[in-house]
């Protein structure tokens, strides 16, 4: 699967990326919504979007509006990461078509009970 | 100056210590208990770089984050988890801090009524000028024996950097 981690700083893509690897995640990196935009054009099969709120260019808010429009790309899971957490952001970006809201700082484990609960990823098995 | 009532909860030092304690044990030490409240003078950085976010409102606030480079390349080598030995880049040193600063900015936001829109992070060497500004809160705090300050401001005076 693909997951396009999109966010202005370089440390965040990094980290998230990281985080998604060991889960299946071929991550994809774009420092800001018009750059991940451009990435979606060229990768048709994109499963998960992790989205920024604050950035240059083109804001995470926007982005997901942006993807929402398009009916090519309503089956991407989006998810924001940021750390925007005042619960009228989180409602406005579930209202614009987010599936999922994180705020920073956050564990790895947050990242997947959320896409776990999203059905992306299985339950790690006990022994 | 009044400030505004809606920022008096983070004059006090202890919500911004829980946030930056927060920050510190989920991403860069993974465990808590290696950033505590710094006791005594407030301390000497060693060659010193700002970071910081405002939120615009009825009151422009900052949100600032101060670090030595060592300290700085430390916390930069823990959150991108790599090796002691490696060097740390002064494109990687600044997005790191700058990341800092955003988390600390965004979860201090959120904690007042009414905040305006957070900025993207900004990272310089050079202390920049606060002088027509009012501090509401400064405090130190220790990783690891390292000092490190936050402070918050309300911003009276647009300025150049």
């Amino acid at each position: 699967m693909k997951a396009l981690v999109v966010d202005d700083s370089r440390v965040i893509r990094k980290i998230v990326s990281r985080i998604l690897a060991p889960m299946g995640f071929e991550a994809i990196e774009a420092e800001n919504g018009e750059a991940a935009l451009e990435q979606l054009e060229a990768h048709g099969d994109m499963a998960l979007c992790c989205i920024d709120w604050n950035m240059p260019v083109m804001s995470g808010l926007d982005l997901v509006v942006a993807i929402r429009k398009n009916a090519e790309w309503r089956d991407i899971t989006l998810m924001m990461i940021t750390a925007e957490g005042e619960q009228d952001q989180i409602v406005r970006a579930l209202a614009a078509g987010a599936h999922e809201y994180v705020i920073k700082p956050f564990t790895p484990e947050v990242i997947f009970d959320k896409l776990q609960f999203l059905g992306l990823v299985k339950a790690k098995e006990t022994a | 100056m009044t400030i505004p009532a809606t920022w008096e909860p983070l004059t006090d030092e202890d919500p911004v210590l829980t946030i930056a304690q927060d920050l510190f044990t989920t991403m860069i030490d993974g465990e808590p208990g290696h950033l505590y409240a710094w006791t005594g003078e407030p301390p000497v950085l060693e060659d010193p770089s700002y970071a910081w976010v405002d939120v615009s409102g009825p009151v422009e606030t900052r949100v600032m984050l101060v670090t030595g480079r060592t300290t700085g390349e430390h916390l930069t080598r823990a959150l991108l988890a790599m090796d002691e030995s490696d060097v740390v880049s002064d494109a990687d040193f600044a997005d790191a801090i700058g990341e800092m600063a955003n988390v600390v900015g965004g979860n201090v936001k959120s904690l007042v009524t009414n905040p305006g829109a957070l900025s993207i992070p900004v990272v310089t060497h050079r202390e920049p000028d606060m002088s027509h500004d009012v501090c509401l809160l400064e405090t130190y705090f220790g990783w690891r024996g390292a000092p490190l300050g936050v402070s918050l401001w309300a911003i009276t005076r647009k300025h150049g950097l």
